[in-house]
């Protein structure tokens, strides 16, 4: 019996140092604790992302002959249409470059492209954050855009040597400037992600739309990013105007919810575009000495 | 046995038990008084003691509502809302900051001096250094020209586009904050696009200076982005006096009533800084504009930090104002100003008036300089307000500005003389250079004279000699009952609606109505000048002398005259159900032939006269200029007047322009005012070639 009791308070002795201890432990230690973590387990999560590729590469192979000359009619027919979309494009490329040469109008490039694979999601907050297969020894710095095509994926908001954590739109600590179709002002408005619960589905408000903006009649209104920010590029797509604007925020200002344009729950692969420069906001993240 | 004996706890005497009952009777009165105590707080006062609980743990902070719009008659807004966003401090969440701060300061003070330290001093030099670290954190964010923040600029480097002092955390600033508004965010920047907004392309910067902090700035954190609403005019600096502009407020219209559960009137409240009118309609209609507050009810902490929030409610938008104005006259009337100009390339103190005839609706009401009301919808700063100061820019010049009328005024004595039957449409006067009127000579603006003159000729060349005989003959006492009779001395712009609170009301604040002087014996006599002389009377019979009106007087005559009547109410107000009554008018009084006699010396004054600058090829116009004389430093300068109506044929719109020429311009009244007149007229029809309205009947 007393065997017992002394045992226990020798764990309940063990239990306090080492929380007494783990809270005394500098900042910087603890951090690299956690770095060490999220490194300890970024094979797994590499293993993870390419068992999955696999996956979906047997199950692609396993297709029936029938499934796959049917697919690949419908892919000759999509080549077809963008061929000749193509074509289009071709004319207005060699205009531009030309205008370019003439007006000697020479942009530099603002980002690199990355391309990287969701490796996984993040299992604490669902749909609303990504973790992708490529981290800082490929460039990788926080803050950086991530795309799918033209269509905004999120942001980076944490970065480690072979990963990164993408924040998606849908996330609660996503919040940049986008356009909406059919303004002709162009007046800003503000995408902020809203904490879902845990069986809800991801969404993101749109805020302060100006109260006489009227929703353009049958297709959706796109939004779109300014490109005013610094961050994201303009033009890039957000997703759709939910249709009706609904209450008023602060009487004169309507509110909407956003729909994400692509299935955030089926993202393979996703481009990141690290700015060639650093901007201020990731030397705020970084925490580096802005004087 | 004997161990159980000595154990004995009853009392076994009739004695001791006496003393047991007495002490349990005291027990049970203390546990009964206790009980009762309880039961009385619970039962009986708990309802206040829940009251004052809640008093003494929460508040009520009201958040502003935003006002009303204000568009002109065609819908076109004039005054409207935009965001402002505005990046504020959570003080509560800094706590932590504040503290390790007050330490590092408080060793390194120690460290320094032996002596006393003030632990006061040092707590808010440690809040103004934290929140001045977020505050370069945030300008480091936003401003894309400096991006090493408070860096000092190199020789020959672009300087800052907001001065050092908006990157300071102001200390005063703080100090009345946490002493009147402690639970609130701190305000670290008012307003992310104003800084830059008066700088060179400074709309767009405005704008990138908000993304950046939106798309830059972490999130998470103690510094918050705010929106709210804040005032804006369109088109800036046009309509400015009739629009007015709006100052802080902390007196916000409550709506807490709806709160059944609290009784609110006796809880604590903040008050977020909101907006009242300062001036013009956004003053006179502020009941309208104005709103109902939002409410939330919090918790607070033992600090006075908000914690919780409760409940809350929307504030609700105040109403829409649609005035009579037309923006494009307003526009070109404004515009059309604006050209005139001095010896130096500054335009001209002037003001111009387009009134619809029928309903006395205002269509332009311009005042020049003018101001940018959008400087003053934010924070009104002492540099703005000198600035317009020293332009001369708050007078309302069109409905304030006080001027003799000059030959404008000839109408009225034309028609005091037939109404007295001095004179007839008809009848002919000799008019020579000069007329004598005691020992001295009254000249004629033409120095050989005009030689035989009838009503309609002298309106069409504004002869002097013709309305210094008629004067004279009807005398100062009829001059003075027509000049009344048309409203010379009436206040304008009064309505007989009261405000919200049941105060008399004025479309327009300090509208017309203050120091207007139509002069007679008595008034001369009450300002000690002496006696009335008839050289007094010759002088008010050009509109010179004492006699002092505003342009909106006289295009309200105007209007009065187009449609035979004496009186025009006019109004700022558009209603498209208005009936064109006007309070107190009647018909002049003069016969078709007289009357046409005056309309026919107005149309032959711009077709052939004075006017002849107005003229508008198939539009039919009767006017009348004015140059009279007033005192600018002490030195004699001209006013340029023109007043009038169109078409002559079937009258719709009066109009009044009126322009302060200087001591060094060449100012005269259809040389001057006339161009004026015609830019608004060809605005009004179009493009010139007819009537845009058929006139309401």
């Amino acid at each position: 019996m007393d065997q017992n009791r002394q045992g226990a308070r020798a764990s309940y002795v063990a239990l306090s140092v080492f929380v007494a201890g783990w809270i005394l432990l500098p900042s910087a230690v603890r951090r690299l604790n956690r770095e060490a973590f999220v490194e300890f387990q970024a094979p797994a999560l590499h293993l993870v992302g390419k068992s999955r590729d696999l996956a979906t590469f047997w199950e692609k192979k396993s297709r029936g002959s029938e499934e796959l000359v049917a697919a690949g009619r419908d892919l000759a027919r999509i080549n077809a249409a963008l061929e000749l979309k193509l074509k289009g494009m071709e004319d207005v490329r060699r205009e531009n470059t030309r205008l370019r040469e003439v007006t000697r109008y020479n942009v530099p490039a603002e980002y690199l492209s990355v391309v990287a694979r969701v490796a996984t999601r993040d299992s604490s907050s669902w749909w609303q954050r990504i973790v992708i297969r490529k981290g800082r020894n490929d460039g990788i710095r926080p803050g950086a855009p991530v795309v799918f095509g033209d269509t905004v994926v999120g942001r980076v908001t944490a970065v480690h040597l072979t990963t990164s954590e993408v924040d998606l739109v849908t996330s609660p600590g996503f919040r940049c400037t986008a356009y909406l179709e059919g303004d002709d002002q162009n007046r800003i408005v503000l995408i902020n992600g809203v904490a879902a619960n845990s069986l809800g589905t991801a969404k993101a408000r749109v805020c302060v739309i100006p109260y006489d903006y009227l929703l353009p009649a049958g297709t959706p209104a796109r939004v779109t990013t300014t490109g005013m920010g610094g961050v994201f590029p303009s033009g890039l797509t957000l997703g759709y105007l939910d249709g009706g604007a609904y209450a008023t925020q602060v009487g004169n200002f309507k509110e909407s919810l956003l729909v994400p344009s692509r299935d955030l729950y089926n993202l393979q692969e996703v481009s990141v575009l690290v700015p060639i420069i650093q901007t201020p906001g990731e030397a705020l993240m970084q925490g580096d000495q802005f004087q | 046995m004997r161990e159980r004996a000595d154990t004995k706890v009853l009392p076994s005497t009739p004695v001791e038990k006496l003393r047991l009952y007495v002490v349990f009777g005291l027990f049970s009165l203390g546990f009964l008084y206790v009980v009762g105590g309880l039961a009385y707080r619970q039962l009986i006062q708990s309802r206040d003691l829940k009251e004052q609980s809640d008093n003494q743990s929460r508040r009520i902070v009201l958040r502003p509502p935003a006002r009303g719009r204000i568009i002109d008659r065609h819908g076109f807004v004039l005054v409207d809302n935009r965001a402002r966003w505005s990046v504020k401090a959570d003080l509560a969440a800094l706590q932590k900051e504040f503290r390790s701060e007050y330490l590092r300061l408080l060793a390194a003070e120690r460290a320094r001096q032996a002596v006393q330290v003030d632990t006061e001093r040092v707590m808010e030099l440690a809040r103004v250094n934290v929140l001045q670290g977020w505050l370069n954190k945030v300008w480091f964010v936003i401003d894309e020209n400096q991006p090493k923040a408070l860096r000092k600029p190199a020789p020959g480097e672009a300087t800052p586009l907001v001065s050092p002092g908006e990157r300071k955390v102001n200390i005063e600033d703080l100090r009345k904050h946490l002493r009147e508004r402690r639970a609130l965010p701190f305000t670290l920047v008012a307003d992310l696009a104003f800084p830059v907004a008066d700088a060179p392309g400074g709309a767009d910067q405005g704008v990138k200076s908000v993304a950046r902090f939106i798309e830059q700035f972490p999130v998470e954190g103690p510094i918050r982005l705010e929106s709210d609403i804040i005032r804006t005019y369109p088109f800036g600096g046009m309509a400015a006096h009739v629009l007015g502009y709006v100052k802080d407020s902390d007196d916000l219209p409550p709506n807490v009533d709806d709160i059944a559960e609290v009784r609110a009137e006796s809880m604590q409240k903040l008050r977020q800084t909101g907006k009242t009118g300062a001036a013009g309609v956004e003053l006179s209609f502020n009941h309208v504009l104005k709103g109902l507050s939002g409410w939330e009810l919090w918790t607070k902490t033992s600090s006075g930090y908000n914690q919780t929030r409760l409940k809350y409610s929307e504030p609700m938008q105040g109403s829409e104002i649609r005035l009579s104005l037309d923006l494009r006259i307003q526009r070109t009337a404004e515009s059309a100003l604006a050209e005139i100009k001095d010896t130096q390339g500054v335009p001209l103190p002037a003001a111009a008036v387009m009134l619809d005839v029928q309903t006395g609706e205002i269509l332009a009401l311009a005042s020049q300089p003018t101001f940018d009301p959008n400087r003053l919808a934010g924070r009104i700063t002492f540099a703005v307000y000198d600035e317009v100061e020293k332009s001369g820019a708050w007078l309302n010049r069109a409905t304030q500005g006080l001027y003799p009328p000059g030959s404008t005024f000839k109408i009225i004595t034309a028609i005091a003389g037939m109404r007295r039957k001095v004179v007839d449409w008809d009848d002919i006067l000799e008019c020579g250079a000069s007329y004598r009127v005691g020992d001295r000579d009254f000249p004629e603006h033409e120095p050989v004279g005009y030689g035989e003159v009838d009503l309609d000729k002298m309106l069409a060349i504004s002869c002097n000699v013709w309305n210094y005989q008629i004067g004279l003959r009807a005398g100062p006492d009829a001059l003075a009952a027509e000049a009344r009779r048309f409203g010379l001395d009436t206040p304008l712009l009064e309505t007989s609606s009261a405000d919200g609170n049941g105060a008399a009301h004025t479309e327009l604040p300090y509208a017309a109505g203050r120091g207007l002087v139509v002069p007679d014996r008595d008034y001369k006599l009450r300002i000690k000048a002496g006696p009335w002389q008839d050289g007094d009377t010759a002088n008010f019979s050009i509109g010179q002398g004492y006699l002092l009106t505003s342009p909106l007087h006289m295009a309200a005559f105007a209007a009065s005259l187009a449609r035979g009547e004496t009186r025009t109410v006019p109004t700022i107000i558009h209603d498209p159900n208005r009936d064109g009554r006007h309070r107190g008018s009647s018909p002049i009084g003069l016969n078709n032939a007289q009357l046409e006699a005056i309309r026919g010396g107005m149309v032959r004054c711009v077709e052939e006269g004075t006017g002849r600058s107005a003229r508008i090829p198939g539009l039919p116009i009767a006017a009348k200029t004015g140059t009279s004389e007033y005192f600018k430093n002490r030195e004699k300068a001209h006013l340029a007047w023109m007043i009038g109506y169109a078409p002559a044929d079937r009258p719709v719109v009066a109009f009044c322009v009126l322009v302060e020429g200087q001591l060094d311009t060449n100012t005269w009244g259809g040389k001057t005012a006339g161009p004026v007149v015609k830019q608004m007229l060809e605005t009004w029809v179009g493009t010139g070639e007819k009537p845009a309205a058929e006139p309401a009947r």
